[in-house]
């Protein structure tokens, strides 16, 4: 599986090349900073950086870009962590116990800890890589409308009752999201639920739904508090405690690599991506948890299993680019095109004739996972600075960013109004004790399960009996069933055992 | 530990959500149906709002049931009124966008919110706004491809 004269050549090519080097610091100070600001993604911060590579030749180039894409990657869990804006939508589940570590004062151990499990995320996804490249992109290429409906539906019935007291609650919630996630025109033609606005066509602006119901109405819920961290001994910003955190990680190691294997597989498989991967691994931590009710109120182990799963998905999409050429989202689609740029054509050739590149690729990679954790850990440090600033400064500054993040995704004044309209929706929804992150899941997902069962739809002519000639799909449904039962059991008996404890005391 | 619940009465506030969220669902569950009723069109939409109807009768027996436990803190009506006030300038700053300019909406708005938030000196309350516009226009004309109106800028 492994090229091992290749592996040599691009040992060579690495170390006598001075300039595929010096651009990765560079491009994860780059990529941090662009994920940490909301609304910018990582395929717009690398977008932003690729016409600077037209100049560069080919692996310097495109390992630039990489170190944005790498920086980006974790760069969006310091808002995620701080301000409870994921500053990409890979970020959303970073959210759900980062910020309420955050709020306990514990900033530094959540940001230390979402930062070396990305940075091994990373090291785990390109050894993968290094490993699997070829059989993992065959695996791919197999996967169809149904096991894609399949993963989206797991995805659902993971986190439907995420972070909520009342499974009604959560229940309803997701199904307002979903609901929001098929409005528009669907992939059938058919136009439901745009009232007549042009912008609705496309369906809900998503992340700007999604700042909204996380962020906004959080910040609206803090409007008569003095600082995000409520006691003045815990605002420190503590390089021992950062470090600290991310010995946590060490000591989760199967939330950890569970994360990454969710993250690679996932990340893998085209039009998924890492939002997804950070979602289903972060409520697959909750489901074999002993403890799932921790989840939600600050369990470093939720933030470890949504961090390490949203850098490992990298990994998984840069295998599907690499060995079939099919970029899996905007960021790899941003690479193909630098690999254009330099009149290089992606896939199946490229990996045949060029498998030394591939492995300096890879190589770059690992190093820059490993400097990351330099890099970011300095960044990370002065991003903590945000507790220490007053709510009444950070709120109307935040709201107001968030606004021209909205505006920037969409390029018109439809990104800003759906901020609003979910912002309010999303306060008003917390108020009463809905769980915000359950209506983010269904919108994000809602559209996907939808598209996906509408082709299998197709597929079969209308007949469901037809999903038994994809055993993946059935096999990923039997295993969701089977776990969840299993779950169901684990609680009805943990409940008993409460019940019996009460009434012994 | 289990907290002692006191009293039960009607929660006018949630109960109002609930019913106004359900009413959307059911709503846009009659246009979809009025666009089509092919499966391909509802495949997903109807059994997801027929689901929440089902909710909701739950939950709105619930509301109409709600327990008050002892030692329940909530917010004093100031505070909400706090609150509000900032939904409102937000939601007038997302009007003020288009209509005033983007320079001119974020340094009314900052300024507003950083009335409500409290701050009262005078020197933060006429240096920060202003400041923070011109950072944040000049910022995002530097990253964002697309114009945007201003009026001063």
């Amino acid at each position: 599986m492994i090229d091992f004269p290749a592996f040599g050549a691009a040992l060579n090519m690495l170390g006598g090349s001075l300039d595929a080097w010096i651009w990765v610091v560079p491009g994860l100070l780059i990529g941090l900073l662009f994920g940490a600001l909301p609304g910018i993604s990582v395929s717009m911060a690398m977008a932003l950086v690729l016409p600077a590579t037209l100049y560069m030749d080919f692996l310097p180039a495109i390992i630039f870009l990489t170190s944005v894409y790498t920086g980006a990657g974790f760069g969006g869990s310091i808002p995620a962590v701080l301000i409870n804006i994921p500053g990409t939508s890979s970020a959303v589940a970073t959210t759900f116990d980062g910020y309420p570590m955050a709020q306990k004062g514990l900033h530094n151990e959540a940001l230390g800890a979402a930062l070396v499990s990305s940075c091994i995320g990373v090291l785990i996804s390109y050894v993968i890589l290094f490993v699997l490249v070829q059989p993992l992109a065959e695996i791919v290429l197999r996967i169809g409308p149904y096991e894609m409906a399949a993963i989206g539906i797991w995805g659902l019935v993971l986190l439907g009752s995420i972070g909520g007291s009342s499974v009604t609650k959560g229940l309803f919630a997701a199904g307002i999201g979903v609901l929001c996630g098929t409005v528009g025109m669907n992939t059938a033609g058919y136009m439901r639920g745009d009232m007549g606005i042009p912008w609705l066509l496309d369906g809900v602006p998503t992340i700007p739904a999604m700042v909204g119901l996380l962020a906004a109405s959080q910040l609206f819920a803090l409007v008569n508090a003095k600082f995000i961290v409520a006691d003045e001994s815990k605002r420190t910003i503590s390089l021992r405690r950062i470090i600290a955190g991310g010995g946590l990680v060490l000591g989760s190691p199967v939330a950890l690599l569970r994360g990454s294997f969710i993250g690679v597989f996932i990340g893998a498989v085209p039009g998924v991506g890492s939002s997804i991967a950070n979602l289903i691994s972060y409520g697959e931590a909750r489901r074999v948890s002993p403890d799932p009710e921790s989840y939600g109120k600050g369990n470093p182990r939720g933030l470890i299993a949504a961090e390490s799963a949203n850098s490992s998905s990298e990994g998984g999409s840069m295998a599907t680019m690499l060995a079939l050429g099919i970029p899996g989202g905007g960021a790899t689609a941003i690479l193909l095109a630098s690999f254009a740029m330099h009149n290089v054509i992606g896939g199946p050739r490229f990996m045949e004739q060029n498998r030394d590149i591939v492995y300096a690729i890879i190589i770059s990679n690992f190093a820059q996972a490993l400097i990351l954790l330099l890099v970011g850990t300095a960044f990370v440090f002065v991003a903590s600075t945000v507790v220490r600033l007053p709510l009444r400064y950070l709120i109307p500054s935040v709201l107001v960013m968030s606004t021209m993040g909205a505006f920037a995704i969409e390029g018109s004044i439809a990104g800003p109004i759906t901020l609003f309209v979910f912002a309010v929706l999303g306060w008003l929804m917390s108020r009463y004790g809905f769980p915000v992150a359950a209506i983010v899941v269904g919108l994000l997902l809602g559209k996907l399960i939808e598209t996906e069962l509408l082709r299998a739809w197709q597929l079969a002519g209308g007949d469901p009996l037809y999903i038994l000639e994809h055993p993946v799909a059935v096999g990923i449904l039997v295993l969701m069933a089977v776990s969840l039962g299993l779950s169901l059991r684990r609680d009805i008996r943990r409940r008993r055992a409460l019940k019996a404890a009460s009434a012994v005391a | 530990m289990q907290t002692a619940i006191l009293r039960r009465r009607i929660a006018w506030a949630p109960l109002a959500l609930v019913t106004a969220l359900a009413g959307i669902a059911l709503a846009y569950l009659l246009e979809a149906r009025g666009v089509s009723h092919d499966p391909q069109n509802l495949l997903l939409l109807q059994p997801t709002a027929w689901l929440v109807l089902g909710l909701w009768v739950f939950l709105a027996f619930g509301f109409l049931r709600m327990p008050v436990t002892e030692g329940e803190v909530r917010e004093t009506p100031a505070e909400v009124l706090r609150i509000l006030a900032m939904v409102g300038a937000f939601g007038l700053f997302i009007l003020g966008l288009e209509a005033v300019g983007y320079d001119l909406s974020i340094w009314g708005f900052t300024l507003v919110a950083l009335v409500i938030g409290g701050e009262r000196k005078p020197l933060p309350l006429l240096l920060f706004p202003p400041l923070f516009m011109l950072g944040v226009v000049h910022g995002f004309r530097l990253l964002v491809p697309y114009p945007f109106p201003t009026s001063l800028l």
